[in-house]
């Protein structure tokens, strides 16, 4: 049944020069399906995703990177980035142990895994995921700018007595490590975690930008992050929060000496969902341990200024179930759920814009300028027909990409369009058998864009 | 210095190598970029695996490269189809889709091109003169500057957009709203998610962008289908008059001077307006977290009070094309000025940048210029290159374009519908990215029959995020609502700025009633 009337026949007048186009849409779909012919069911045989749950450019999206190029060495097939980003870390989280266990997927955790739960934020823990191993590890740094008054934590401990809540820091938003780390620090000097106002700052750089520009009082944040400007004589560090002194800075104290038992860190490491056969997670630790132990690796890291801190899926459990408890107690004290609950609301800002919208649509209804614009005619039934048919294939689409795949969604929803819109069966096919095989090619192996992948692996 | 500068000039005009690198990343950089969806973030993203194997002059020029043919390829599909291969697109995607509609697509794309390279040229100059000087202006920038500066953004989008005030305003005002939706920033606590996990990660601006100008137009154009049945948009393509002309004039010359001598004449006619929206991208550029997006609209917005035919902007201004591709490629080196400088990244793309030069051992800085002159000085010739090669590719770009509009609607609708669908999916591999896409679609189709813009939609869910970041940020550490934004100097400029530009529209208006 035709959705839409059939008004007029539609003859082809696209040819490519004079051949006609069937023989040559035929040679180029055999030369484009070429390098896909060789299938085999052993694994790997198709590109794998790293899911990074941090954005394109900041520092987990470079380690995972540099893993995902050793490890398309090790495995023999693409290894690709997705950089699934969004609510502070939960949407990567949540989508990396959720994915199909089949060991085509993988996550690069962050420490917010052991945080973003306590906050009632996703019900994801460390375990629904299936540790590989611990690949990076930074630990934190309090900076100032270079002419602030304080020449070491006692000193800055004893002006934040003095006047609290007078100063302020930041580092990341609310909650997220550095101002956990900051918190920690001043609950060990016998502060409260509320006597340094916290703004709350997305990421380190813009942090930093604001501590320059004299916004904050200090920042908190892993060394590497600040290491340009400490260098460029910018801002001084008053304490790295390590049990040792860094190798390359040895002149900046320790919290420990200073008195404060306090260490903080991030940390990145590479799981599977829980699910994963063994036989996949063997394989996969196996090349994920040769990458980790390269030296090409450890150059990366010593280059870009990363700690390294390379721990067995055993030992990394391990301080996956030690962490959570450390930051359930913090999350779970009185002292930081105090700090949280803030002046002004979440809410207050959305309050502003709806009771903005509410004024002027107001005023557009009452001065009647929301009727329809000259140029748009009112929509005839088959117009709603149309739109439908559009929808559908979207939802179609949406339906069926996950378990079909790529391809064979792709080309049910082209034949379906192009049989609706009354263009004749010999060029849809034409078109199909272009376009499909030719923006696969196109993203899945050139580009390295995600595609669905669906159950038969294209 | 002049040593160190001759130096650079060799490493990089001399070396075939370095061509070859800027000329692929070129071809690269374009045909990424007119992917909607496929962003030059992403690009770059992709290069960086590769930079391990190359030095740091090769790795960085291609960086550039890819970077300004990224920004300028997005104007191709937003001529060609009405979708913003990229956000810094969306300005202008009236204006350029209105000569496509007349059959004129060749205009807007050769204006796009040269004010692109012009721009991009512009851009390194002011990058090799001023970087240190601005890099310090750039460094007063607080929370409580950028709250006004978005802000100011902001009306840029009202003041561009075509018809009443107050239905851009609605329009911003719903995007605002869209970017709210998520997880917040400030606050990291949920809002407007309904119960779905998956709306914690909010409304991606890119999916949104596809939805609201590539799947309305999809629906729009398959409403109209019957009657247009056979033309692919291209009613009268100015056929060329050169057929009795020999080979190499009717392929080349008369091709690339029929392209390239209306721009090259007008923004030499347009000095004055050439130099503001240089300048304008420069300086926004160069603040980290603004970036091209904001610069091709603010520019616009100038460019449109300042110009003598406004009725004529969104529906069809080449000088308005002209100074917003200008002013977003000149805002790609604007970026790399705090990052050389302090290493602060400005993009995302800087950030990529940085490193990559840490990678390879050189850590960007004030001592970059004083230990590495001449890399320094590499770079910024590279810059230079690197539009000399947009230039060349880019003209094929355009050329290969045709082919696109010369397709008969009825096969194109539904490749494009395709390619919306792979392009939300591709930013981060989610379907619920195809389902904004759709929701925005539809609902940018019915907006648009209510004659409410779609430009400021866009803006408002980039920029609402920062916007109220800084808002609440500004607030949050002193006391009392109004003072914290006017007391410190640069703020109190901006924010006066914002108020009288402001009256002064309002008062305007009123004036014409």
């Amino acid at each position: 049944m035709r959705l839409i009337p059939v008004e007029f026949k539609f003859r082809l007048y696209f040819r490519i020069g004079r051949l006609s186009g069937v023989p040559v849409a035929l040679f180029l779909v055999a030369v484009l399906l070429l390098p896909g012919c060789a299938r085999d069911t052993s694994y790997p045989n198709r590109p794998i995703s790293l899911i990074c749950p941090w954005s394109a450019g900041g520092g987990t999206d470079r380690v995972a990177r540099q893993i995902a190029s050793q490890l398309e060495r090790e495995m023999g097939v693409p290894v690709n980035v997705i950089n699934a980003t969004g609510g502070g870390g939960v949407t990567g989280h949540t989508r990396g142990a959720l994915a199909r266990p089949d060991g085509y997927s993988m996550t690069m955790i962050t420490a917010e895994l052991n945080m973003l739960h306590w906050r009632g934020l996703t019900n994801i823990t460390y375990r629904d995921y299936r540790p590989l191993m611990k690949v990076n590890q930074d630990n934190a740094a309090l900076f100032v700018r270079k002419d602030a008054p304080w020449q070491n934590l006692e000193e800055l401990a004893e002006a934040i007595r003095e006047n609290p809540g007078n100063l302020q820091a930041s580092g990341t938003a609310f909650g997220g490590v550095w101002h956990v780390s900051l918190a920690g620090w001043l609950l060990e000097a016998g502060l409260s975690a509320d006597d340094v106002t916290w703004i709350s700052i997305n990421g380190s750089a813009p942090s930093l930008q604001e501590l320059m520009a004299g916004g904050v009082d200090m920042v908190a944040c892993s060394f590497p992050e600040a290491k340009s400007l400490y260098d460029a004589g910018e801002i001084r560090s008053l304490g790295v929060m390590a049990e040792d002194r860094l190798a390359d800075y040895p002149e900046i104290p320790t919290f420990g000496e200073q008195g404060y038992d306090w260490s903080s860190q991030t940390w990145r490491g590479l799981a599977v969902p829980d699910q994963i056969s063994d036989a996949r997670y063997d394989q996969l630790l196996q090349a994920v341990k040769e990458v980790v132990e390269s030296e090409e690796y450890h150059r990366f890291l010593e280059n870009s200024g990363f700690g390294s801190s390379a721990e067995s899926p055993e030992a990394f459990l391990q301080f996956l179930s030690e962490e959570n408890q450390t930051y359930g107690k913090i999350f779970n004290s009185q002292a930081f759920e105090d700090v949280v609950s803030q002046r002004y609301g979440p809410m207050f800002f959305p309050y502003i814009i709806l009771a903005l919208m509410g004024l002027i649509l107001l005023k557009l209804i009452v001065s009647a300028d929301l009727k329809l614009a000259e140029e748009a005619n009112a929509m005839q039934q088959a117009d709603y027909g149309y739109m439908a048919l559009m929808i559908g294939a979207v939802i179609i689409y949406l339906l069926f990409a996950e378990q079909l795949g790529f391809v064979i969604s792709a080309m049910l929803i082209l034949a379906l369009l192009l049989w609706q819109l009354n263009v004749n069966w010999s060029t849809a096919v034409l078109v199909i058998l272009v376009v499909v095989p030719l923006s696969y090619q196109l993203f899945a192996v050139y580009l390295r864009v995600p595609l669905p992948w669906g159950l038969f692996g294209w | 210095m002049i040593e160190a500068i001759i130096q650079a000039i060799q490493q990089v005009i001399l070396s075939p190598s370095i061509w070859l690198v800027i000329l692929l990343s070129a071809v690269y950089g374009i045909s990424l970029g007119a992917i909607p969806g496929l962003t030059a973030t992403m690009a770059v993203a992709l290069f960086v695996p590769i930079t391990y194997w190359m030095d740091p002059v090769p790795a960085l020029a291609g960086i550039a490269t890819m970077a300004a043919c990224a920004i300028f390829a997005g104007d191709i599909p937003t001529t060609l189809l009405r979708i913003p291969g990229t956000p810094a697109s969306a300005a202008y995607v009236d204006d350029a889709y209105a000569f496509t509609r007349r059959g004129e697509s060749e205009k807007p794309l050769g204006m796009a091109l040269v004010g692109s390279v012009m721009g991009g040229l512009f851009g390194a100059v002011v990058l090799i003169l001023l970087g240190g000087q601005l890099a310090k202006i750039a460094s007063m920038f607080s929370v409580a500057e950028y709250f006004w500066l978005y802000l100011l953004g902001l009306s840029s989008a009202v003041v561009v957009a075509r018809g009443p005030v107050l239905k851009s305003l609605l329009g911003l005002l719903i995007g605002l709203l869209l970017a709210l939706v998520g997880l917040s920033a400030v606050h990291t606590e949920a809002r407007f998610t309904f119960g779905f996990p998956q709306l914690y990660q909010g409304i991606s601006f890119i999916p949104a962008m596809i939805g609201l100008f590539g799947f309305s137009e999809v629906l729009r154009k398959t409403i109209d289908l019957d009657t247009d049945l056979f033309t692919g948009g291209i009613p009268g393509e100015e056929r060329s008059t050169l057929s009795s002309a020999g080979f190499l004039e009717r392929w080349l010359i008369g091709p690339v001077t029929s392209l390239f001598r209306g721009p090259f004449s007008m923004i030499a006619n347009r000095k004055r307006s050439f130099l503001r929206s240089g300048f304008i991208g420069s300086l926004i550029g160069m603040l980290p977290g603004a970036g091209a997006d904001m610069a091709s609209w603010v520019s616009l917005a100038a460019s449109k009070k300042a110009s003598k035919e406004p009725d004529n902007y969104g529906k069809g201004s080449l000088e308005g094309i002209a100074d917003a591709t200008t002013a977003n490629n000149s805002a790609l080196a604007g970026t790399w000025i705090p990052a050389l400088v302090f290493g602060i990244p400005g993009d995302s793309i800087t950030a990529i940048m940085i490193g990559v030069l840490l990678m390879k051992n050189l850590n960007p800085g004030p001592e970059i210029f004083v230990n590495q002159p001449v890399l320094v000085y590499s770079i910024y010739v590279a810059f230079i290159a690197a539009n000399i090669a947009l230039l060349v590719v880019g003209y094929f770009a355009i050329k290969a374009g045709r082919f696109v509009i010369r397709i008969p609607q009825r096969i194109l609708l539904p490749v494009i519908l395709l390619f919306c669908i792979i392009g939300s999916y591709a930013i981060q591999g989610s379907y619920f990215d195809i389902v904004i896409m759709l929701f925005m679609g539809v609902l940018g189709f019915f907006l648009e029959r209510r004659a409410i813009p779609l430009g400021p939609i866009v803006l408002g869910i980039i920029l609402g995020g920062p916007l109220e970041e800084r808002f609440i940020q500004t607030i949050t550490g002193s006391e009392g609502l109004i003072l914290p934004f006017f007391d410190r100097p640069v703020a109190a400029i901006l924010g006066i700025g914002f108020l009288v530009l402001w009256g002064w529209t309002i008062w305007s208006s009123r004036k014409e009633q």
